[in-house]
């Protein structure tokens, strides 16, 4: 332990062992999600192969590779572009996967995923131990296995582990995570079977144990691990309580498996396992119950748990053996490394808006909103290179686009200023973080992010100052290159034709606290900003109206959290009137127009207004011929979100 | 199910008032799209116990309630369900004693935010038979949509 970082966190950067490989620390890289990187046919790509050398880079003493499906059919392949190990013409490129990882003097370990309930994504069905349809509408309808089935799948497997030891992967991982076909045999829900496979909880764990066996006698000499939820949440369904979560580990212990991996939930439970508003270390319990009651087996774990401190501690307490990590590693490829040099304060964290699922499951590639790079390491456009021409660079706006953009260029040896009108960073986001239910210090960690970030790349922050044509005459010819990255406004002018306009209220300005609204208040407007803020002065106390012009609320909303503030609005009481508009504002309160052109008067001592949205791109026109570039960014483009902002920022950064 | 909740969930005049309230939500579906409810106590998905099956016993020849839209718009019916695979409706709900009560008292007013309230409490388990982009195009969005279920996997 040599890093200074190191020496703060022994538990986690002392040395460890899996079966015969020793592992340089205590973390393992987990196969948190498929990337839908590669070939609709199972084979992976250059941009795969990219990914992974980041991948292998990490710093983690284990490194598991995502999960292939291991059948020809395609029965247990869940993701549109997932990779398959199903015969030996897929090896090559594993083969460059486990040698990536072992140059990093990292254990390999290939993981299989046969998805069951969640598979046969080009299949018109999905196979399970019985017929029990999903309770989301994104699969394929149920076919029962039969024994023959059952023994061909296990066989596959087999066959699918001792390709990934050919390939030279060190052990293999089977995962039940998520309701996974392992995991369906497991529960009492989806496992209705009469036969010696389904029944009492030995019966149901049957699959489990001929699967390890199977494998362990065919890989004597290679670790094992196997993904079992400590809780599925799926209670309401008559899925299993977690003492049968337990009981299983324990079965699974009893057949000599090398480690267990803790999970939490399937696909299909009505609550958060890993969004933001779980808070950080809220699962630890169930593995240090894992720990507990397989005392001989290593256990390893990480849901919820991003930060490495609250890992070593865990890891000091004995809750567990390995730090499992994977999303907080999507965000920043550095984590550990960051760890290791104690320069923790330099991470990007992992913010929970699961960006990453929610274009997995409209069958695209992953991205991560904090991380703009990642799945595009494979173009050399995406790298932060020394620029060839070191420019003088003014940055109008400190939101996420510009403050992206500035730490950006800062790297590649740009000199930046960013002029700011207010007096922080963090634009818009500041007001969004402060109101958000789910986990404001999530929000708050972005904007921290960039202001550790500037000082430390050295780019010059100037407060108080209204970017406009006087303002650039006074910096005239000082910079090579601005950019506008000056986000957006609601659009007050939208209501200009509206009796009692001038009633109205900015929803951006009772963000930031600015403005304080009444007790009784209309929000026109349920895209995210008028969510967040309803659900905030709702919590608060006031009497909220929600008017939605479209048919539905949260239409801007990330789809993995739209379900979130469906939620929220309906436990915190707030009535909604979708397809319907503002008409005016009087003295007395709103009154709106519904489709069928029906006026409906609304009390209320304040309105609103979070929506339309308007770009503030005004600049353009008036710097136009004041600087020899201008470009733009972020919601001063168009009007969208953080996400956008800080990919275009670090795009437009990388490149100018 | 009492005798007096298994009359009132017979009562198919009531269950189409309130169908033909909502119509709206069923216009974009296609002819055939089919919607089953089937209390739970009449079943054996009981909490914490194994399944073995749907096996409506308890209702009039083992049958189950029916939505089903045709050219006149949702129409209310009885069909057979004694098994998931013989079920032929894309979308099962199951409510519990607590959830079909509360959705009976509601019939005459807003039984489907009613409806939505029980999915979320878990009163009200729902499956889906059909795969998504089948429901899509049978529909659906809109009253998925006001039932508060996501037309995504959650992965939350």
């Amino acid at each position: 332990m040599s890093r200074p970082g190191e020496r703060k966190l022994p538990h986690l950067f002392k040395p460890g062992h899996l079966g015969r490989f020793a592992t340089p620390n205590m973390i393992k890289y987990g196969a948190c999600c498929v990337s839908n990187y590669n070939t609709r046919d199972g084979y992976i790509t250059p941009r795969e192969l990219a990914r992974t050398r980041v991948i292998a880079g990490t710093g983690c003493g284990i490194i598991t590779n995502q999960g292939a499906y291991p059948d020809p059919r395609g029965e247990g392949k869940s993701y549109f572009r997932q990779v398959a190990l199903y015969d030996d013409k897929f090896l090559p490129q594993f083969e460059t996967i486990a040698r990536c990882i072992h140059d990093a003097k990292a254990v390999a370990i290939q993981q299989i995923l046969h998805a069951g309930r969640y598979g046969g994504i080009d299949l018109g069905y999905c196979v399970q131990p019985s017929v029990v349809p999903q309770t989301l509408p994104h699969f394929r309808p149920p076919r029962e296995m039969s024994r023959e089935d059952i023994r061909r799948c296990i066989a596959e497997h087999v066959e699918a582990a001792k390709r990934a030891i050919r390939a030279g992967f060190d052990g293999v991982e089977v995962t039940s995570f998520m309701g996974y076909l392992l995991a369906s045999f497991n529960s009492k829900f989806t496992n209705q079977r009469s036969d010696e496979y389904g029944g009492s909880i030995q019966n149901r764990g049957r699959f489990m144990r001929e699967l390890i066996d199977c494998i362990k006698q065919a890989l004597p000499e290679h670790p094992l691990v196997v993904r079992l939820n400590g809780a599925e949440l799926m209670d309401r369904w008559g899925g299993n309580t977690e003492d049968e979560c337990f009981e299983l580990m324990q079965q699974a212990a009893g057949c000599g498996v090398d480690m267990i991996s803790v999970t939490v939930g399937w696909q299909e439970a009505p609550e958060s396992s890993i969004g933001r508003d779980v808070a950080p270390g809220h699962w630890n319990y169930l593995a240090a119950r894992a720990k507990r009651e397989c005392p001989n087996t290593l256990v390893a774990f990480g849901n919820r748990l991003p930060d490495p401190r609250m890992a070593d501690d865990c890891l000091a307490k004995g809750e567990f053996d390995y730090w499992e990590v994977c999303r907080p590693m999507l965000a920043d490829p550095e984590l550990v490394h960051k760890a290791a040099e104690d320069r923790l304060d330099e991470v990007r964290r992992c913010i929970g808006s699961l960006n990453c699922l929610s274009r997995v499951f409209r069958d695209l590639p992953y991205t991560c909103t904090m991380n703009p790079a990642l799945g595009h390491e494979v173009e050399p456009e995406y790298a932060i290179t020394p620029a060839a021409v070191k420019k003088k660079i003014m940055v109008i706006g400190a939101g996420p686009a510009g403050m992206e953009f500035a730490i950006t260029a800062a790297k590649r040896g740009h000199a930046v200023t960013v002029y700011e009108k207010s007096e922080r960073i963090g634009g818009n986001l500041i007001g969004y973080a402060a109101n958000d239910l789910a986990r404001p210090e999530d929000l708050q960690s972005v904007v921290r992010h960039y202001e550790v970030m500037a000082p430390k790349l050295g780019v010059e922050m100037k407060f108080g100052v209204e970017a406009n044509a006087k303002f650039m005459r006074s910096v005239l010819h000082q910079y090579d290159v601005c950019i506008v990255a000056a986000g957006a406004r609601i659009d007050l002018e939208a209501y200009a034709h509206l009796e009692g306009r001038e009633r109205l209220v900015d929803a951006l300005e009772v963000a930031r606290g600015r403005v304080q609204p009444g007790r009784r208040v209309v929000v026109i407007g349920a895209g995210k900003i008028g969510l967040v803020v309803a659900e905030s002065l709702r919590k608060n106390g006031a009497e909220v109206t929600l008017v939605e012009a479209d048919k539905r609320i949260g239409a801007d909303v990330m789809p993995t959290f739209k379900w979130r503030h469906n939620a929220w609005v309906e436990e915190l009481g707030i009535r909604v009137l979708t397809s319907t508009r503002l008409a005016r504002v009087t003295a007395e309160g709103a009154v709106v127009r519904d489709a069928k052109g029906q006026e409906t008067s609304i009390p209320a001592d304040t309105v609103i207004a979070s929506a339309p949205r308007r770009a503030n791109q005004e600049m353009f026109a008036e710097f136009e011929w004041m600087i020899d570039e201008l470009h733009g960014c972020g919601d001063a483009l168009m009007p969208r979100g953080m996400d956008a902002a800080i990919h275009e920022g670090y795009r437009l950064g990388a490149r100018i | 199910m009492s005798p007096q909740s298994l009359e009132r969930f017979s009562d198919l005049p009531a269950w189409q008032a309130m169908l033909d309230r909502h119509q709206p939500l069923f216009e974009e579906m296609l002819p055939g799209s089919r919607i089953g409810i089937l209390p739970r106590s009449a079943t054996s998905l009981l909490p914490g116990r194994r399944l073995a099956g749907l096996a409506a016993m308890d209702l009039p020849e083992g049958r189950m309630l029916s939505w089903e839209a045709k050219e006149e718009g949702m129409r209310v019916g009885v069909r057979s369900c004694l098994r998931f695979e013989e079920a032929q409706v894309d979308l099962l709900l199951v409510p519990d004693d607590a959830a079909l009560e509360a959705i009976l008292a509601s019939l005459g007013g807003d039984a489907l935010a009613v409806m939505k309230k029980m999915i979320r409490q878990g009163n009200m388990l729902f499956f889906v038979m059909k795969a998504k982009h089948e429901l899509q195009e049978a529909g659906y969005e809109d009253f998925l949509d006001s039932l508060g279920l996501a037309f995504l996997g959650a992965c939350r």
